[in-house]
């Protein structure tokens, strides 16, 4: 299965409110991060939960966030950095806000 | 509205122990029930946490690491249909007599 | 989306850690050992399955990474294999992390400072590292390490400075990580397993570097 998205790509990662097993934090639902690396594909967890599996495999991102974008009053380096890996259901394309 | 276990941020934080306990016997055992049971197919990582993460916040937060992972695994073997609740108590009632 | 309040000496803290038995350990302990005797009734697992699993996880301990770490330090080659393929690494040390769960290790650098945590669960590298410190599992450092990572770590003893970037990773889903220190200085003459002393397990999470030798 193709990757949407590519390392460089800025994605905003979607504000759903899901019941069931997530593996998507909410302390970056709807923040915009950047594609760092396309890890591989893999299963979806919040089907494999359930005691489903199988195909389709989607494909899961290493993201980053600035901190300074996820935590109002952030203490630490205006370059410090957060990573997160997330499946490609939970994200979409974003804009490059301009800073 | 976030849920118990996604901790992330969460503003109830305080200063970290870094205090280590000695493992019992009893949390050995529930680490190596959990895995074989993952090792043979009868259930898998993804159905531990999710499981893990159904239970009642109140109850996620009282008990300690082990203890919800010996919840998780109860309520999987239930639901599973493999353990019933009655014959776990049953065995636990024995086990506490010998 | 919680706000942070740290700092202002209002932290309540959780009750207790999350991890360390609570009141309700007896019950619980009653409860693993009728689950595994009636496992074994039942045919679903042996006593043994569950020795050999104990042996397994007793055998994996941060000297794994440490021996990895040193490794690294002085051969160009291995350190390429451990950035790009971490199990491959260990399975050049004897050391066996085959499984379904990926490795990726984390290389420090003088602009760049990495942090390992899992907020939704307590995700670790055991098939190297073996069980995580009950600290790692707790609440609070689940908690604080994403939104105040420097502050976790000056509670560790380890201050980064200002112009180092800290990299803070939540291993969210299939990856497992771990943290490869820099070398520390003044140890040109030391060998492998005198390097690998150095490295403890808090340098493999992120929240320790290994100490200088001056």
């Amino acid at each position: 299965m193709a990757a949407r998205f590519g390392p460089g790509d800025p994605v905003l990662v979607r504000a759903a409110e899901k019941p069931g097993h997530v593996r998507t934090p909410e302390y970056v639902k709807g923040k915009t991060g950047r594609v760092e690396e396309v890890l591989g594909v893999f299963e979806d967890p919040e089907i494999l939960a359930y005691g489903g599996s199988g195909p389709p495999e989607e494909p899961l991102y290493k993201v980053s966030f600035r901190q300074i974008d996820l935590w109002e009053g952030y203490a630490g380096s205006a370059n410090d950095a957060l990573y997160v890996d997330i499946y490609e259901h939970w994200l979409e394309p974003a804009r490059e806000e301009a800073r | 509205m976030t849920r118990v276990h996604d901790l992330g941020g969460s503003s109830d934080a305080g200063p970290i122990d870094r205090s280590q306990h000695d493992i019992e016997d009893w949390e050995r055992l529930a680490d190596a029930v959990t895995i074989v049971l993952d090792k043979k197919g009868v259930k898998t990582t993804d159905e531990h946490r999710r499981a893990i993460e159904s239970l009642a916040p109140e109850l996620y937060e009282k008990l300690g690491y082990y203890e919800r992972w010996i919840a998780a695994t109860e309520l999987l073997l239930v639901e599973k249909g493999i353990l019933t609740p009655k014959e776990i108590d049953a065995k636990a009632t024995e086990l506490e007599e010998i | 989306m919680s706000d942070t309040h740290y700092d202002d000496g209002q932290t309540h803290g959780h009750s207790h850690d999350g991890v360390k038995p609570s009141t309700e350990a007896r019950y619980y302990a009653g409860r693993i050992r009728a689950i595994e005797a009636l496992l074994v009734d039942k045919g679903v697992l042996a006593k043994e399955d569950v020795r050999r699993q104990i042996e397994y996880m007793e055998a994996r301990t941060p000297a794994n990474g440490a021996r990895m770490v040193a490794r690294a330090w002085v051969d160009p080659e291995y350190k390429i294999l451990l950035l790009s393929d971490t199990k491959a690494a260990a399975q050049e040390l004897g050391i066996d992390a085959s499984g379904p769960v990926e490795f990726v290790t984390l290389e420090n650098t003088p602009e760049v400072h990495n942090l390992v945590v899992c907020t939704l669960c307590s995700c670790y590298p055991r098939a190297i590292l073996g069980v995580p410190p009950d600290w790692y599992k707790s609440f609070d450092y689940r908690s604080r390490a994403v939104n105040g990572p420097r502050a976790v770590m000056r509670e560790f003893g380890l201050e980064i400075p200002e112009d180092v970037h800290v990299a803070v990773h939540d291993s969210s889903a299939d990856v497992r990580y771990m943290v490869l220190p820099m070398r520390p200085p003044g140890t040109k003459s030391m060998g492998e397993d005198e390097l690998a002393g150095l490295v403890t397990r808090d340098c493999l999470i992120g929240t320790s570097i290994p100490r200088s030798v001056e």
